[in-house]
């Protein structure tokens, strides 16, 4: 092991166990010792339809009632495109759509005005279907080879449709926002969230002022995995227009029903795919990928664009053309989850290439091993793999150490009996940092480093510590570069008044992109120091010089710099009178090159790995025909306990990346996008094999077993 | 106390109950979840005597009060209560919830109600007036609605006091823990002189109500295990035909087909 | 009338506030024991876990008129002990704590699972930390550390 992989003592351990960090919840008072007002969102109850009125009883002193009116600036809450409204406008598009907010000093009471509100709407038809919408937020469109010769010169040709429901980033602290208006005019704005600096530039819209007017801080945040990448700008515009307008610190904290119906997560998906095979081989993949994006289009163009690049897989296609969609519902919009956008068309290709293979009667790991990616072939994007791809390996690495091609082929025998077995593999990939030519042309990313008189050294970045460990990661390769005890250098929560913009806490980048910036800044000041004196030192992204540019019009080009590698198995013991599937196993061999500490980067592959395997077999969430989410409760959106995978394995495998930080890759996103592939082909073998049941959605729920074994005796 | 009233002894909660507009207060685990407005909580938890276990000559005595991790750690509590009820929520949930408190919310779901449902447990009511001791099926009507007067306060539980050796007890959850029961099921079975003597059915299927049919069972009573087999299918049609479920957490499809496997698996466990 | 009287991590409390008053809301806003997180308020994760009478139980689920009489126990008194020590090393070895949201619960159903059982198997760990949901790190880290700690702190449970 490097020296930079040993684990040191997490450096906001301390604080978060004793329970002594300050969430957004925790504050007693604002920073100048004020009293916080409490915000309470009025929600839409329909799907779509037309404000007609707003009848707010008379409010006590010190109540307030805030909606578009208040807005000083544009009633727009930046994030891709505009068209999220601050609060809303003339219509609602989903249920749970902000109309406006009651503020005051008790929560009771502002529960109690809230629930007096009279909201007069004139009912529209909603758009519920996402099969039928005609409303398209992104089209995306590209293709290599030749798709057309391929088919019809194909031996067989497969087409199949699989589709994914919806994931809740199920942080443990939910959804909580703050504005504080100072004395010198301006807005403080504080929260949990990711992405600092994206709160900062909606807010700037919002309230119609200069940068340094508003400033803003993230708060210990309890969790994000995307959830709070984008939606803290909204609940932020929301806190900072009320706070406006009250002229006192405002704070909403949502409760968790709130949370589960009403913020963004993972986009449902619907993915057509359609082979050709040639000799045994697949040919050309033609793909239809519909995402469905709720009411307004937050970051679906960047989920979509991810999640397209990544549908043909680890797989050498010679000929594919992919078409992508992210559509209109009247339901709640969509945005960031872990994965973003790939585990949708991993789980399609994944299932897609199990399908063909059992058709065609050849083992499904022999099959996706023939075609596996190496190093120097093409891209989906017409770039290239530039690094080593240790696939192989790594699925030596997963049949080692659970017997996988064994176990794979003795289950694939027909079963009978109560309880039987099945076990699947997957084979993904995680390309870091922003698709194409974003860090270069919309992140540029700036760090510093700021040396103080005693020696010590603080960071200065924008990227949040959420749980993924950058409080002590950053810290430790700047010591490590400087020749520092660890305790000299510290990274604090980023405040956009002290820190230059590094980019936002997303796309797997914090530590690849933004840790090696550090390294580099480090090497900077080691070459300029001097003891005793108060130094800086500065950064700039800069694109590693290998890469073919990308152009996001064509999809063409490196759609990222390199890629991390995962291998995914898990077994299952299916019981057929009741359907559940117990995992006996789960397996995931992780490549995210060089972990700068060995146990952050093991709790973040185990921690992603097992949100995975909730994705796939009991997180269930979806709504009903008047576009209401049920599942809004701990009690009904499921996610995994410490009894569900009691025997789970993360191992790391390493293949170094030569421009990150002394080889490290994007790790945080990684770990989730396999499961699906692997539980889904598990239960599905368990099952007794594609030709009777071919399986082709997540969740996969004992429900869906069931009703597959219900089928199939009803059709003998 | 402002807002509410902890007597120390029964006979002090039962006067508070009959002359106040009161809500019994046991573990507070689903009433607290409830999150009611502007009520006035009975706290039963002072009440040494509703926490007892005893045990007599025909019957298990659990108290009301008595928790499930109590009742987990107790010699005298029957190995088929136990199994149902170690597999409620978590730990903190079990430390706190108790007997009556499972039975009083009127939930359809309620595990340790499965297996009073399963084994014709009674329940004990008190009022200043005097008791009543009423079946559990009776006590639990529907969902929600349960045989308690306003005046009344649920006393004990009353298992009868048998060796419960043939049973079987499955619970099917969303997962492994913290989970609410999709389907559960309870079945008893004893033999004697090569007939059946004792054959009891119950389910949890999201019925709005326990489903317990004593008249499929009474068809197998008395039978020889051949005879029985040669009811099988007839028996599994009958519980078919008596399964009626409405839209739930999981489909009704899926709650029926499970329940009728597991009915199925228990009478080929016991050679049926 | 009279107060409800409480042991709050060693001192002894009243609460003249209303007895429906939940433990969870009371802890933070009037004793302002910020440790004791609000996750959902419905018993469902784990996160306001505290010590009634040394017992685990969700404070979310308790009405104050329930604590009459009873020893509270949260982070804020528990981190002074000897066995919060202990625990809390075991974790940090296992870089358990991500987010730290559900950690203050966790710690406590933790000590909670030793008291019971000083030496507990690893199931028998999962099956105590079953009430606390943890999103980030898929439990591994958490089970290992309370492993260490009934080894590293034998005699203290």
């Amino acid at each position: 092991m490097d020296n930079i992989s040993k684990s040191v003592r997490k450096k906001d351990h301390e604080p978060k166990i004793s329970g002594e960090s300050i969430y957004v919840g925790d504050y007693q008072c604002a920073k100048d010792g004020s009293a916080i007002l409490t915000g309470k969102i009025l929600h839409s109850k329909i799907a779509r339809a037309r404000v007609l009125s707003v009848e707010v009883p008379d409010l006590p002193k010190g109540y307030f009632y805030v909606n578009a009116a208040d807005v000083p600036g544009e009633n727009k809450v930046n994030i891709v495109l505009d068209d999220t409204p601050v609060y809303c406008k003339d219509t609602v598009e989903y249920i749970g759509e902000p109309i406006g907010m009651v503020v005051g000093p008790d929560k009771e009471e502002v529960e109690r005005i809230l629930s007096q509100i009279k909201v007069e709407f004139e009912e529209l038809e909603p758009q519920l279907d996402v099969r039928s919408s005609q409303k398209v937020f992104f089209d995306y469109e590209f293709s290599h080879g030749d798709i057309e010769k391929a088919f019809k010169e194909a031996d067989k040709i497969y087409e199949e449709e699989f589709e994914t429901g919806y994931q809740e980033q199920a942080y443990i602290e939910p959804q909580g926002m703050m504005a504080e208006p100072e004395k010198d005019g301006k807005m403080y704005v504080h929260g949990s969230m990711q992405c600092a600096y994206y709160v900062h530039g909606a807010i700037m819209r919002v309230l119609g002022c200069k940068p340094d007017e508003i400033h803003v801080f993230q708060d210990v945040t309890g969790g994000g995995f995307g959830g709070k990448e984008a939606f803290p700008s909204v609940l932020g515009s929301q806190v900072a227009v009320a706070a406006y307008k009250a002229k006192a610190p405002v704070r909403c904290v949502f409760d968790r029903r709130e949370d589960m119906e009403y913020t963004s997560k993972r986009h449902p998906s619907i993915c057509r795919y359609k082979a050709a095979i040639k000799n045994g081989k697949v040919t050309a993949l033609d793909c239809d990928i519909v995402f469905n994006a709720g009411a307004y289009s937050t970051l679906s163009a960047v989920v979509l664009q991810r999640g397209i690049i990544a549908a043909p897989g680890v797989y050498n296609i010679p000929n594919i053309h992919v078409h992508g969609k992210a559509v209109k519902t009247n339901t709640s919009p969509c945005g960031a989850y872990r994965g973003f956008g790939a585990p949708q068309t991993f789980f399609a290709i994944e299932m897609m290439m199990d399908h063909i293979a059992q058709d065609l009667g050849v083992d499904t790991l022999e099959f996706k091993e023939a075609h596996l990616v190496k190093q120097g072939d093409m891209t989906s994007t017409c770039g290239k793999y530039h690094f080593p791809v240790p696939l192989p390996d790594m699925i030596n690495e997963i049949d080692k150490v659970c017997d996988f091609r064994r176990k794979h082929k003795e289950y694939a025998a027909p079963q009978s009996g109560r309880y039987r077995k099945g076990i699947g593999m997957s084979l993904v990939f995680h390309g870091a940092g922003f698709t194409g030519s974003g860090e270069r042309d919309i992140i540029k990313a700036v760090a510093k480093l700021r040396k103080y008189k005693d020696g010590s050294v603080e960071i200065l970045a924008s990227n949040g510590e959420i749980g993924q460990g950058v409080r002590t990661t950053f810290p430790k390769i700047v010591a490590n570069e400087l020749n520092l005890p660890f305790d000299k250098v510290y990274y604090n929560h980023p405040d956009t008044e002290r820190v230059p913009d590094s980019g936002p806490t997303v796309a797997s980048r914090s530590l690849m992109i933004v840790g090696e910036l550090l390294r580099r800044a480090a090497i900077k000041l080691r070459s300029v120091w001097i003891d005793g004196k108060e130094q800086e030192v500065e950064e700039h992204f800069k694109e590693p010089d290998f890469m073919i540019p990308f152009y996001i019009d064509k999809f063409q080009g490196d759609a990222y710099p390199t890629y991390a590698w995962s291998v995914n198995a898990i077994e299952v013991e299916l019981d057929t009178l009741t359907g559940v599937s117990k995992i006996l196993g789960a397996y995931g061999s992780f490549d995210v090159g060089t972990p700068i500490d060995y146990n952050i980067v093991l709790g973040q592959m185990e921690g992603g790995f097992l949100q995975g395997i909730g994705y796939s077999s009991i997180e269930k969430m979806d709504y009903d025909s008047k576009g209401r989410i049920r599942n809004n409760s701990f009690t009904d959106y499921l996610v995994p306990t410490t009894k569900d995978v009691p025997n789970m394995v993360a191992m790391l495998h390493v293949e170094k990346y030569p421009n990150g930080p002394y080889g490290a890759k994007g790790a945080g996103e990684l770990p989730l996008v396999g499961a699906p592939g692997a539980y889904v082909e598990a239960v599905e073998q368990a099952l007794g094999g594609a030709k009777i049941h071919p399986l082709s959605h997540v969740p996969f729920t004992p429900d869906d077993t069931i009703a597959q074994l219900n089928r199939h005796r009803e059709e003998i | 106390m402002v807002g509410g009233y902890a007597p120390a002894t029964l006979e002090k909660a039962l006067r508070i109950r009959a002359e106040e507009t009161v809500v019994p207060y046991a573990g507070g685990t689903d009433l607290m979840v409830q999150n009611r407005k502007n009520v006035e909580y009975l706290f039963l938890n002072k009440i040494a005597e509703l926490k007892q276990i005893k045990v007599d000559k025909d019957y298990i005595h659990i108290g009301a009060l008595v928790t499930f991790t109590q009742a987990i750690n107790d010699d005298k509590v029957p190995q088929i209560m136990k199994d149902a009820i170690s597999k409620i929520a978590a730990p903190a949930i079990r430390n706190a919830g108790t007997f009556g408190g499972n039975l009083g919310n009127g939930s359809d779901k309620a595990d340790s109600v499965l297996i009073e449902f399963a084994v014709d447990a009674k329940v004990r009511l008190m009022s200043l007036k005097g008791e009543r001791i009423v079946n559990v099926e009776d006590f639990c009507i529907t969902r929600r609605k349960i045989d308690l007067k306003d005046d009344e306060l649920i006393v004990e539980v009353l298992l009868p006091n048998k060796p419960y050796k043939n049973y079987i007890y499955q619970k099917v959850g969303g997962r492994n823990s913290l989970a609410i029961s999709h389907v559960a099921f309870a079945g008893l079975f004893e033999e004697k002189d090569g007939k059946i003597q004792e054959f009891s059915a119950a389910f949890i299927a999201d019925a709005g109500r326990f489903l317990r049919f004593k008249d499929i069972e009474q068809t197998l009573i008395g039978k020889s295990k051949k005879e029985a087999k040669n009811l099988k299918d007839k028996v599994i049609k009958a519980y078919s035909d008596k399964i009626v479920l409405t839209a739930g957490r999981v489909s009704a499809e899926y709650r029926k087909t499970v329940s009728l496997n597991l009915l199925r698996d228990f009478l080929t466990w016991f050679g049926v | 009338m009279y107060a409800i009287k409480f042991i709050l991590n060693g001192e002894q409390t009243e609460y003249t506030g209303n007895a429906g008053d939940r433990l969870l809301d009371v802890l933070r806003d009037t004793y302002s024991l910020k440790s004791v997180k609000c996750g959902c308020k419905e018993g469902e994760c784990g996160a306001c876990a505290v010590l009634i009478d040394n017992t685990l139980i969700n404070s979310c689920c308790v009405a104050m008129g329930a604590v009459d009489e009873k020893s509270i126990v949260t982070m804020e008194g528990f981190k002074k002990t000897p066995q919060f020590k202990v625990l809390s090393d075991a974790m940090a070895d296992f870089s358990a704590v991500q987010c730290g949201f559900c950690i203050p619960g966790m710690i406590l159903a933790s000590h909670a699972t030793l008291l019971l059982n000083p030496h507990p198997s690893e199931d028998e760990i999962r099956e105590g930390l079953s009430g606390n949901i943890c999103r980030c790190t898929g439990y591994n880290a958490i089970v290992k550390a309370v492993k260490k700690a009934s080894e590293e702190g034998d005699g203290l449970w």
